[in-house]
């Protein structure tokens, strides 16, 4: 009986209750699911008729979706994938935000923040820079690095875990921020040093912050906000932001084809608002608000860097970035991945000669760090927006693929040349 | 990577300020008191095993996308479905938590529904268009099921003392079904996602320890029993384990369930996408490949679960704490919450095999009264009985999760409003509770909070 009484409340209980109109609002995104979930439980809050629908999607494979007829249902992009934004822009993809931007900043140094023309602007950051183990420095007596040219020193040779661009989603526009900051030739001699002591990480499901944290190994160049989040969350972890700092900017746009462009709105005034900035505070966030204002507010220790550019101003502009981003894949791949063993060998080898080096040597000497270091195409060649185009299609468009493949043919004998030339003339000089 | 490696891997925050210190750490139990102490990976991993651990943690994160996509892997989300991860029932491997009003939305909850009567295995009889589940959630182009709101009531109690404790009662209403009204004799039974950290221990128990369970449980008058549940993949009913009713056979299948039931994610053992009659847009809707979540991926996801490890006891030396030990002991709670259990052999693991563990459950389903009563029947648990669910790590969850609502619906709001609700056969335990002065009742929480 009881049973029965029971089920006859909870009965009522179910058909009581009016019936609550909501209006329906997609946001494709690649944020993970901390960020996302406390956007949608905080958003929810303060408008609660607004039901909001996520899609997921990674940014290689939300242009595509975002292409479609009526883009896919999708009323708000949020994401770090400045490509899209740009390229999307191109195609109409995208409304005028039409929001209060009132407190926003329009630059971060040599970055800007928002579109020009008003279709998207910055809903966050994240900075590059090096997870450190402080406990592993000290046991071998390593200082820290301040910069990308220090992460080359010979004292850190064995002591770095390096992602690999091809295979790791944050690491190629940080991999292109050394080549920017340190330009091609010597951006590329950074990197062969950096590759010559570090072990690369090709897995996104080893996090750096597992490989530094284990004290396999003592520093890894990451994006900032997983080593910061680990931080806050416990991890005996330090973050370096080298000076000057790069950051991956993400954005928010409101589509073209959205049916409900003021819940749109609204979602976009929520993110760049206070309290939305805010929730990039959370332990399981830890990104970088756009909102400077909001920084008064910050919990202790976290990186600030609209402060910190004022001291070493903010250098590099991914925009002018991302059409080669394939290519310097690519060529990590056929000058580092590839030959990882020798190419450590062959620096060890440098290394211990220049140590020792006399003038007869340094001639010789100078030829075995260019053999190691130069990359097989200049500059000119990489700026080309035809061959960076090949190798951006090259996923998409097979046609491409063989004439990428092609070149990295070339590419390779070429390093293989070189690297035979180096090995001979190390032995020369260790004779 | 050496064997030890992927200890300091993946434990490699468990050291930090603040949080109380934990006991020494043995077999699958951590000292860790850190926001990533549900998240720890057993250490002594060869490492094949701990690349695919690794696999399954990413997995388990992993937000999915709907078909047709590009990253074919991870594709397969909906047609229609509750949550795009794993994580997000579960955040941090922890508990999820209910909504606070009726206008916010289901984000770490569902709602099972079933029709009165049994299927061919004498489980819950699904609605035969809104299927087992309701699910929220449609991919653009096929709508959502429906809406469940949740609003509490309030009654207070006065515990022995003079103390008066509010607790609150959820009252759930369909909103929009999109699908047609729903019929009046519908079952339907919330669920906050619970933690899923110590599944592999709880799997790794064996039949004769959990029926040994209920039969002490007889002697001291209780009516405590284990559910037989259909085990779609031994095809024969055995003792279920998982799930808040102990109506799920194995891990493997918990998972797979969880999947197809919670994402629409199509697995070998559920190759069916999860449209009822009458749910045409669902039906036309594309599929990834098939099945969405491949074996493979299904066993990195199980490994990673069954590794998980488990925080230690904190501040067991307290006095507090270890008072409220013996009262936990002395009024009875132990007795359904058993500390101590060793797990038996384990031949698909045998990293689990006979461990000593600390689960605080006996893994059998109790009446637990008309004020917890859901009403729908699932296999042999009854529509008041619950499974004992396992207090380990529960010191932690308001820290992890930032939340303190617990029991399987999330009502109440603490520790002592939880406890508050047993009935049934733990009505004279919860008196007792009620009756003990707040200084004692305070150390049980205290003990509660150590665990």
């Amino acid at each position: 009986m009881k049973n029965l009484q029971l089920l006859i409340a909870l009965i009522l209980g179910l058909t009581a209750y009016p019936a609550l109109a909501k209006e329906k609002l997609t946001v494709l995104t690649a944020f993970h699911e901390e960020v996302v979930s406390r956007f949608e439980t905080a958003f929810e809050q303060q408008n609660p008729d607004i039901d909001l629908q996520i899609l997921w999607r990674m940014p290689h494979d939300a242009q595509p979706y975002l292409s479609q007829p009526q883009q896919g249902g999708v009323d708000v992009y949020w994401s770090a994938a400045q490509q899209n934004f740009n390229v999307l822009k191109q195609q109409g993809a995208w409304q005028k935000l039409g929001i209060d931007r009132s407190g926003l900043a329009d630059r971060l140094g040599a970055m800007p923040l928002s579109d020009p023309e008003g279709t998207f602007c910055v809903s966050e950051m994240a900075g590059y820079g090096f997870a450190v183990n402080p406990a592993y420095l000290q046991k071998h007596g390593l200082p820290l690095p301040k910069t990308w040219l220090d992460l080359a020193d010979a004292r850190y040779q064995g002591h770095l875990a390096l992602p690999v661009p091809s295979k790791v989603g944050f690491a190629p526009m940080m991999i292109d921020s050394v080549l920017r900051q340190y330009g091609w030739e010597q951006g590329w001699a950074v990197l062969a040093g950096i590759a010559a002591n570090a072990r690369l990480v090709e897995s996104g499901a080893t996090f750096i912050t597992d490989i530094i944290g284990s004290g396999e190994r003592g520093i890894g160049p990451a994006i900032d906000f997983f080593t910061a989040s680990a931080i806050a969350n416990g991890a005996p972890l330090q973050f370096v932001y080298p000076e000057p700092t790069a950051y991956s900017p993400a954005h928010v746009a409101i589509t073209a084809a959205s049916q409900h462009t003021e819940a749109a709105r609204r979602f976009v005034s929520f993110v760049l608002s206070d309290s939305g900035q805010k929730i990039l505070f959370h332990p399981d966030i830890r990104k970088l608000p756009a909102r400077p204002g909001v920084y008064k507010d910050k919990p202790d220790g976290y990186f600030d860097p609209f402060a910190a550019s004022a001291e070493h101003p903010v250098v590099y502009d991914p925009n002018g970035a991302i059409q080669r981003l394939a290519l310097n894949n690519a060529l990590f791949d056929r000058l580092f991945s590839d030959h990882l063993q020798r190419l450590q060998n062959l620096w060890l080898g440098l290394r211990k000669q220049e140590q020792h080096a006399d003038a007869a040597k340094a001639a010789r000497l100078l030829k075995l760090r260019q053999l190691l270091t130069a990359p097989p195409i200049a500059a000119a060649k990489a700026q080309e927006p035809e061959l960076q185009k090949l190798f951006a299609r090259r996923a998409n468009d097979t046609q491409a693929e063989a004439e990428a493949k092609s070149l990295e043919q070339a590419w390779a004998k070429d390093i293989e040349q070189r690297y035979a030339e180096a090995e001979k003339l190390l032995l020369e000089l260790e004779r | 990577m050496n064997a030890r490696l992927p200890h300091l891997l993946l434990s490699l925050s468990c050291c930090l300020a603040g949080p109380p210190l934990a006991q020494a750490e043995t077999g699958f139990e951590i000292a860790d008191a850190s926001r990533e102490a549900y998240s720890r990976i057993h250490p002594d991993l060869p490492k094949a095993k701990s690349d695919e651990v690794f696999r399954g943690r990413s997995l388990f994160r992993q937000s999915w996308v709907i078909p047709p996509a590009k990253d074919i892997e991870i594709a397969g989300l909906g047609p229609l479905y509750n949550q795009i991860s794993c994580l997000s029932c579960h955040p941090k491997n922890g508990r999820g938590q209910p909504p606070e009003s009726p206008q916010q939305a289901m984000r770490s909850m569902l709602i099972r529904l079933s029709l009165p009567g049994e299927d061919e295995h004498g489980g819950p009889l699904p609605h035969p268009v809104y299927g087992g589940q309701l699910n929220e959630q449609g991919i653009p182009g096929v709508p959502g099921e429906g809406r469940v709101s949740v609003d509490y009531r309030e009654e207070t109690i006065k515990l022995a003392d003079g103390e008066s404790v509010k607790l609150r009662k959820p009252v759930y209403a369909f909103v929009d079904p999109q699908y047609g009204k729903l019929p009046a004799d519908i079952l339907y039974s919330p669920r906050v996602g619970p933690s899923v950290f110590g599944l592999g221990l709880l799997e790794a128990i064996d039949e004769q320890t959990i029926r040994r369970l209920a039969e002490d449980g007889k002697r001291q008058g209780l009516q405590g029993h284990p559910n037989l549940v259909w085990d779609a993949e031994r095809q024969r009913s055995i003792i279920g384990r998982f799930g808040l009713k102990a109506n799920v056979a194995s891990l493997k299948q918990q998972i797979a369930g969880a999947f197809i039931g919670d994402m629409g994610i199509t697995s070998s053992l559920h190759r069916q996408e999860n449209c009822g009659a009458a749910q045409t847009a669902c039906k036309q809707a594309p599929s990834a490949r098939q099945p969405e979540l491949s074996d493979a991926q299904l066993d990195a996801v199980l490994l990673y679960l069954r590794l998980l490890q488990v925080p230690a006891r904190r501040n067991s030396d307290e006095s507090n704490v270890s008072q409220g030990e013996k009262l936990f002991t002395e009024i009875g709670c132990g007795t359904c919450h058993t500390p101590t259990l060793i797990t038996g052999d384990f031949p698909e693991l045998p990293i689990l095999s006979k461990q000593t563990i600390h689960p605080y459950t006996d893994l059998l389903v109790h009446d637990m009264g008309e004020g917890l009563a859901d009403g729908r029947p699932d296999f042999q648990a009854g529509g008041k009985e619950w499974r004992t669910p396992p207090l380990w790590g529960i010191g932690l969850v308001e820290r992890i999760n930032e939340h303190s609502y617990f029991l399987h619906d999330g009502r109440a709001r603490n520790l002592a409003e939880a406890v508050l609700w047993h009935g049934g056969e733990a009505l004279p335990s919860k008196q007792r509770f009620a009756d003990l002065p707040a200084g004692k009742r305070q150390s049980l929480i205290r003990f509660l909070e150590s665990l």
